[in-house]
């Protein structure tokens, strides 16, 4: 956790303006500057429920909802934008709230973050869905600016109703 | 309404099979689905590897019956109604866990893994001896348990025919799956359950349809053939997949089988089968079983789709799925990744790429499948007197054993060469009108 003799060098204003970024694009369906975000060795994890209260810890022995590296989110978009997706036509209206951020590491380079999330999400053919769960994130300070490195997404919903992907998440 | 029997109009004279919508929408006919189906067939619980150890849990539904399978004392799997012997309140806490005594939270009965009561609270003070004899104070067993290859199954029929006849012609195409680990198969970690808002036959048909696979999952073979475009590693040549399998049947061989007791079968040749997780296995499965055998475990994608509500996927991954009624229109879909023990690390790996690619409600297929069963369900109330006529592949379709089925040395009641066949399906309408009518 959060420890005074931490330099801060990356301010919790400078996390939050990204991550409500993120946000803006997704729910703006902006994917280029989206993917953007993401540096070129990042990763994008979704842990799968283990019993009642436990979530997968080991992408390599366990099953994950998703765990993707930069091709993956890049053939995401791919899959949204090529229209061919039954299920993601029509693409629904989101509204992401991402809220509580805390620093809670920095070494050299790279800032450990976490969030709390909800997102609403409406088409009319399936109606209003409303998911939330935590984010942990792994900034990298780059002369590009801050870039995500590591997004892992705990989802609070294991009876899920209508798709999950990377804009209702 | 029609009667289920008349939903079925099945003339093979003059080559018609075709099935109403409303067995899909009626409310009365899902009803007698839920007496005469879910609670007389024998209907898939869990794996064994998810309770390996004394008190280990998992509790389900068979049915409606709220029931859990429970490691005892002895090392033996038990199944239980989930419920209080005393008054009926459900006995687990949790979808799954270790109890090697369950407390009612109730009012505090014991109970431990084998069924026996081993705590009346307020005991021989509170209670006659012979009124606790006449209330029957240990769990009740479920009336049929098995397991297949560490399958579990439950039947709540006591006078239903055994598992293995129940499951008869699939056998040979669970083993294709179950044999595949030289040291058993084991389920992993991590579980995804999902609501499809459509009829639960929807799903078992679009498990063994190999006619949506062109068409629903186009985009999954166009964007996984992309994403190969852009690695930069190329995860190595198992993290290939069969993208271009989806996208064209021209020269490899498939087929759909009806193997009896309304399981069925489908299958194609893997485009690409040195990309297969197993596929490392093989000089050892070939010193085990004969080589048809292992060419249908390794060579050969399959989907097995046992009756009513369990498929054996062994296509991209190896997926075991289940789905169950919540109500005429409510589907709840379970599913579990299924490995061999003591795989290789970079096996293990691309079998769980592969299983999240396809089969999560996050994944690249199954939400547009989902999508498709869902606009089936609405669809199928279009119409006040509307007919599936299954006529695809009836042209082709032949009694007995094709040559790949001789390979295996299994006949089928009848084959059809080709994956975008319905004919598999008659298999399981028979069967439903069969046990809906008696």
């Amino acid at each position: 956790m959060g420890d005074a003799a931490i330099l801060v060098t990356i301010s919790v204003e400078q996390v939050t303006a990204l991550l409500h970024q993120e946000a803006w694009f997704l729910d703006h369906k902006r994917w280029g500057n989206w993917l953007a975000l993401y540096d070129k060795d990042a990763v994008y994890w979704a842990p799968a429920l283990v019993g009642d209260e436990g979530w997968t810890d080991d992408p390599d022995n366990d099953v994950s909802l998703m765990y993707m590296d930069r091709a993956g989110l890049e053939a995401r978009i791919f899959r949204i934008e090529g229209g061919d997706s039954y299920a993601t036509d029509p693409l629904p209206h989101t509204a992401h709230l991402v809220t509580n951020v805390l620093i809670h590491d920095q070494t050299d380079d790279l800032t450990e973050v976490s969030a709390t999330w909800m997102v609403h999400s409406y088409t009319r053919v399936r109606s209003a869905t409303v998911r939330g769960g935590l984010y942990d994130y792994l900034l990298r300070d780059t002369p590009d600016g801050l870039k995500i490195v590591r997004k892992k997404i705990y989802i609070h919903d294991d009876r899920i109703v209508g798709p999950v992907d990377i804009y209702n998440i | 309404m029609l009667s289920p029997r008349e939903m079925i109009d099945d003339r093979p004279d003059d080559n018609v099979f075709r099935v109403n919508r409303a067995a899909f929408t009626d409310a009365a006919t899902f009803d007698r689905e839920i007496s005469e189906i879910f609670d007389r067939c024998w209907l898939y619980i869990g794996h064994a590897s998810q309770v390996p150890d004394h008190g280990d849990y998992i509790a389900t539904r068979l049915g409606f019956h709220p029931v859990f399978v429970i490691r005892g004392s002895d090392g033996e799997v038990q199944c239980f109604y989930d419920a209080c012997s005393h008054r009926g309140s459900k006995l687990t806490r949790r979808t799954s866990g270790n109890a090697r005594t369950m407390t009612c939270r109730y009012h505090g009965w014991c109970f431990n893994a084998d069924g026996d009561c081993t705590l009346v609270r307020g005991g021989d003070e509170a209670y006659r001896s012979e009124d606790l004899e006449r209330m029957g104070t240990n769990l009740r067993p479920i009336e049929q348990f098995g397991e297949y290859k560490g399958f579990l199954f439950g039947c709540l029929d006591a006078d239903a025919p055994s598992l293995e006849d129940f499951l008869g012609g699939a056998l040979p195409f669970i083993d294709l799956m179950a044999d595949q680990a030289p040291d058993e198969m084991e389920v992993l970690r991590g579980e995804s359950r999902y609501i499809m808002e459509a009829n639960w036959k929807l799903q078992t048909e679009n498990s063994t349809d190999g006619y949506h696979v062109a068409t629903v999952h186009r985009n999954f073979a166009t964007t996984v053939g992309y994403r190969e475009t852009l690695a930069t590693d190329g995860g190595g040549e198992m993290a290939k997949t069969e993208a271009s399998r989806i996208l064209s049947l021209d020269k490899i061989g498939s087929g759909g089988y009806d193997v009896g007791n309304g399981h069925m079968i489908n299958w194609a040749d893997r485009g690409n089968p040195e990309a297969g997780p197993s596929w490392a296995q093989r000089g050892r499965l070939l010193q085990k079983y004969p080589e048809g055998k292992v060419r249908w475990m390794l060579e050969r994608g399959r989907t097995v789709t046992v009756f009513p509500n369990l498929l054996l996927n062994d296509v991209a991954s190896t997926c075991i799925r289940v789905w169950r009624p919540l109500g005429v229109g409510l589907t709840e879909i379970e599913t579990w990744c299924i490995a061999p023990k003591g795989e290789a690390p970079e096996s293990r790996r691309a079998r769980i790429r592969k299983y999240e690619d396809f089969f999560f409600p996050a994944s690249l297929a199954v939400p547009d499948d989902v999508r498709a069963m869902e606009g089936a369900h609405t669809g199928s109330e279009a119409l006040n007197n509307g007919w599936n006529d299954l006529a695809l592949g009836y042209k082709t379709l032949v009694d007995g054993a094709d040559a790949a089925a001789q390979e295996l040395g299994v006949v089928p009641l009848n084959s059809n060469p080709g994956r975008e066949v319905e004919t598999p399906f008659f298999a399981f309408w028979r069967e439903w009108a069969t046990r809906l009518s008696s």
